[in-house]
């Protein structure tokens, strides 16, 4: 695969996981496009991966750590006025969504990639450097944050 | 519940959540990301000879401390600032940290700063994380100023940046530190600390009611950070 053709069918994937990821649309693009870059750099290799788009989507989450590490000796003066769509909005402020982002990065990362990027264990193992034993832990303990924070999953559960 | 039934429940709610945002679309054309790419790969080739050339001074730095000390150190010496917290690593193999009150800690950030100081910590914003039974020793590994009697608790409005020594070197082997940051509805930021297993904790999403007395649990609520 060409990276252009690469780029075009899954830039859109992409962002929408880093952006419930980060709950902020131009950031989520500014993350994804660092993460998209990163793998053009890397292409010959990236190409061979099982998963690229998990490589674009872990670049782009190891971006904003990096990018806060910048910004803390920046000050901050323009607020990112662009308009969002009124159904993106409810989404991101949702519980979930804050459960999300409250957990810790390990957890989130493991989230991502098994949750919404549907990858099996061995695959997130291996993209995140830990032990397979590891990422079900990390996915314990994440599944029990996420469903504790919000009791109508367990309602949704019940009525299954 | 089970684990897979758990699993699956929060999977569809988070697959659930992504289905709703069709109408977000990367906006960024190919051509800028292409160029992205070559000045990211332009900066590396400059750090490459840039580092090779710094290698040689750096390697004898390293045997020249290891010699005199015995060990390379594990704390880097100075102070990092953000706009939410400083933290300064001490001479003693301690660690400073002051909250300002005018602004909320980014979670990420300070864990790591604290991992570069040697403390390892997990800090989550929304949640605090606990084990049962606490580990022993927290009043050795974490300090408090302005000094509080009993409940090691700050009430909101008592002092405008409280201060925390951290002694990485008292913490019990398979420990860490848990802070947990959150954003009260009062609008002041609450953070609360404690000892926990590593290999052991659960999370929870609201936060803990002040501390019994005597408790291992620190937490303050600096005033004014609305």
């Amino acid at each position: 695969m060409e990276f252009a053709e690469f780029y075009q069918s899954a830039r859109d994937d992409c962002l929408r996981i880093v952006l419930l990821n980060v709950g902020d649309r131009q950031l989520a693009e500014d993350l994804v496009a660092e993460g998209f870059a990163k793998a053009w750099v890397s292409w010959r290799k990236v190409r061979t991966y099982q998963a690229p788009r998990a490589w674009v989507v872990r670049a782009a989450l190891n971006a904003n750590v990096s990018r806060w590490r910048r910004r803390r000796r920046e000050v901050i003066l323009d607020g990112h006025d662009v308009a969002v769509p009124a159904e993106e909005s409810r989404v991101l402020s949702g519980d979930l969504m804050a459960a999300l982002r409250g957990l810790p990065l390990r957890q989130r990362e493991v989230v991502t990639l098994r949750l919404l990027l549907d990858l099996d264990t061995e695959t997130t193992a291996r993209l995140l450097g830990m032990a397979p034993g590891t990422v079900g832990v990390h996915l314990h303990r994440a599944a029990e944050t996420l469903r504790s924070a919000l009791p109508h999953l367990a309602d949704q559960e019940a009525s299954k | 519940m089970n684990d897979d039934t758990a699993l699956g429940t929060v999977r569809d709610s988070l697959t659930a959540a992504k289905g709703t945002l069709t109408e977000t679309h990367m906006n960024t054309p190919l051509d800028a990301i292409v160029q992205r790419g070559r000045a990211a790969r332009r900066r590396r080739r400059l750090i490459g000879l840039t580092g090779t050339a710094a290698v040689a001074a750096s390697a004898a730095l390293v045997v020249g401390l290891t010699g005199v000390t015995g060990s390379a150190p594990t704390n880097r010496a100075g102070a990092i600032r953000t706009v939410a917290f400083t933290l300064v690593s001490n001479p003693n193999g301690t660690a400073t940290l002051t909250i300002n009150n005018a602004a909320l800690v980014d979670p990420t950030t300070l864990q790591n700063d604290l991992a570069q100081d040697g403390v390892p910590a997990m800090v989550t914003s929304g949640s605090f994380c606990s084990s049962n039974p606490v580990p022993v020793g927290f009043s050795q590994v974490v300090s408090f100023y302005p000094a509080t009697a009993g409940n090691h608790a700050l009430p909101p409005g008592v002092h405008p940046h409280p201060t925390i020594t951290l002694h990485p070197g008292a913490m019990p082997a398979g420990t860490e530190l848990s802070f947990g940051v959150f954003q009260l509805s009062s609008g002041e930021q609450q953070v609360t600390f404690e000892l926990i297993n590593a290999s052991s904790y659960a999370c929870t999403h609201t936060p803990p009611p002040s501390p019994a007395n005597g408790g291992s649990q620190v937490e303050f609520s600096p005033a004014g950070s609305k």
